[in-house]
């Protein structure tokens, strides 16, 4: 059955928006990440126009990070406080990182840093979490529990102990001070306002690896900020430009509420390191088809202009 | 699904033929009979279940002519991104071009291919065919015609890829009447993706190479219902509708996480 978009100006087989929600809601639940690096290259290979895809995408993520949030808290895995924290330095970011893009606009090279941004990131990530899941994965086999209480005192860790204002962060059982989440929230926001997404891909591994928080705290607390992160988009995409499609969002959300919850009592079942190396491979599978994007001749050598 | 039975064209064959007869006053000298066209759903109507519909065009020519018709949308000028390489190796957009006086909708369907039946400066005049319209659009930035060239072919590519640019020949079906005219008919697939607005419909009776008669028609495309409300809610109280759609998202994710946990209750 096909539904007519008003915004979007096309038509569409509902089918299609329901089963990309509860694909893309299914990997929110289990991984923390609002999906739109895979959401919203999907809209548009469905006929969606390119501005069009990327807002109504952040009106959908607000729905099913709210599914997703809720179903996390209720197993009390979401962090609030460092959320608040995180969602600080995110907002900072994000207002520096589009005056960033308005410098790179003007200087005339703006698709290229974007673009090799979006990559080296995607890349780095997806590799580093990859080795390092497997190497713990192995280590675990070999070595059984006993070095679960180890700490390695590195040079970077006594110098994040060192700062002003420790604070203790009881959901995640860790001390850091205030500024780590805060800086590292900007961190996320420029890069997330530069590439245009909304940065959970990024958020999951900086929450994992250099705040340490387990796997599972930083899957609800990442929920948690980007639900923020996307009311506040929505609302500017809607009122700046015009380019949420109410309901295209609808069919979305149907599908992506429903995965989301499935995503989180999946993801319960699953340990902390299989959750990683999964993220890592989705990471590495769309860094892999960016590539493939670039190097090979598109059909179309013009496209929308409007949207990255 | 009543709204989307469209409504018949209601055109006075008096006013069309009136409009006929000027312009053989203007274009021909020598043509007796009067060309005519109608379209039979003028006015398209979108609602949530649209996905295009059809239009018909029918009218009478002289017997021994050739017919062309065109359906356009109003000329603007468009903004597009442009794809190009860079450092020989990565494919990225490289820059805007601008075409103006292009038509959003661009759709010419003819007896004959289009070169066997029109001189090219004709063709040029009247704006037919994807050759007269790369010679009437300014496309920039393009350093040279060739340049020009390939990119008005990317342009047509790219509308042709969402249907709303079509150039065929041999669709329009002929057949004699009793008393010496002709009669002809064509039956188009119109696209849902042709935005809404007005379409004009002309028609061109050709003879020996040139353009001899000329007719018009109209089809309007409207969004209607709720459609309607809520693409000029999104443009005209685009606060409002920011405050909605969050709302809404937020109602169903807490509606959608209730419901889960009544059903799910172990985990």
């Amino acid at each position: 059955m096909y539904l007519y978009l008003p915004v979007a100006l096309t038509s569409i087989n509902i089918l299609v928006p329901v089963g990309l929600g509860l694909a893309v809601g299914l990997l929110s639940g289990l991984f923390g990440v609002g999906g739109g690096f895979l959401m919203t290259p999907l809209l548009i290979m469905f006929g969606i126009p390119s501005t069009v895809a990327a807002a109504t995408d952040s009106n959908q993520i607000v729905a099913a990070s709210t599914s997703g949030t809720y179903a996390h808290w209720k197993v009390g895995n979401v962090d609030f406080k460092m959320g608040m924290y995180l969602l600080a330095g995110g907002f900072l970011g994000g207002v520096v990182g589009v005056q960033a893009i308005k410098l790179l606009h003007a200087m005339g090279n703006a698709d290229f840093v974007i673009k090799m941004t979006y990559v080296l990131m995607l890349g780095i990530v997806g590799v580093y979490m990859f080795i390092e899941s497997l190497q713990s994965m192995k280590k675990k086999k070999t070595t059984v529990v006993e070095e679960a209480g180890e700490e390695k005192e590195s040079a970077v860790g006594r110098f994040l102990k060192s700062l002003p204002l420790q604070t203790r962060f009881e959901k995640s059982g860790i001390t850091h001070s205030i500024f780590v989440p805060i800086v590292l929230g900007v961190f996320v926001g420029v890069l997330a306002a530069i590439m245009g997404v909304g940065g959970g891909f990024l958020m999951v591994p900086i929450m994992v690896y250099m705040l340490r928080m387990p796997m599972h705290v930083v899957v609800g607390t990442s929920l948690f900020q980007i639900l923020f992160t996307c009311i506040e988009v929505t609302f500017l995409q809607a009122y700046t430009n015009h380019s949420v499609d109410f309901v295209l969002a609808v069919l979305l959300l149907l599908g992506s509420t429903i995965g989301a919850q499935v995503g989180a009592v999946f993801g319960r079942k699953l340990k902390a390191d299989q959750l990683k190396i999964l993220l890592a491979g989705i990471v590495l599978v769309v860094t892999v088809k960016i590539i493939f994007e670039l190097t090979l001749t598109p059909s179309l050598l013009i496209s929308q202009a409007g949207g990255h | 699904m009543k709204n989307f039975v469209l409504r018949i064209a209601d055109w006075g064959i008096a006013m069309i033929a009136a409009l006929a007869f000027i312009f053989i006053l203007v274009f021909s000298g020598n043509a007796s009979a009067m060309l005519t066209a109608r379209a039979n759903h003028d006015h398209i109507t979108i609602d949530f279940f649209y996905h295009g519909s059809t239009v018909s065009i029918r009218g009478e020519s002289d017997p021994n002519v050739d017919l062309v018709i065109k359906i356009t949308a109003p000329e603007e000028h468009q903004v597009l991104k442009q794809k190009g390489k860079v450092g020989g190796l990565l494919w990225m957009n490289v820059g805007q071009l601008k075409f103006e006086h292009t038509p959003n909708f661009y759709a010419v369907y003819s007896t004959k291919k289009l070169d066997e039946m029109l001189g090219k400066e004709e063709m040029e005049k009247y704006v037919i065919g994807y050759p007269a319209l790369e010679k009437h659009v300014a496309v920039t930035p393009a350093a040279n015609e060739e340049e020009k060239a390939k990119w008005f072919n990317e342009f047509v590519k790219y509308k042709e890829a969402s249907n709303v640019y079509v150039s065929s020949s041999g669709k329009i079906s002929t057949t004699a009447k009793a008393d010496g005219r002709q009669e002809y008919y064509i039956l188009t697939d119109w696209p849902y993706q042709a935005a809404p607005g007005d379409y004009l419909v002309t028609v061109y009776a050709v003879k020996n190479g040139k353009v001899v008669e000329q007719a018009e028609a109209k089809v309007n495309v409207e969004q209607a219902g709720l459609v309607k409300t809520l693409a000029t809610m999104a443009k005209n109280s685009a606060a409002f509708y920011g405050i909605l759609s969050i709302g809404i998202a937020l109602g169903a994710g807490f509606g959608v996480g209730l419901v889960f946990r009544k059903g799910g209750g172990s985990h």
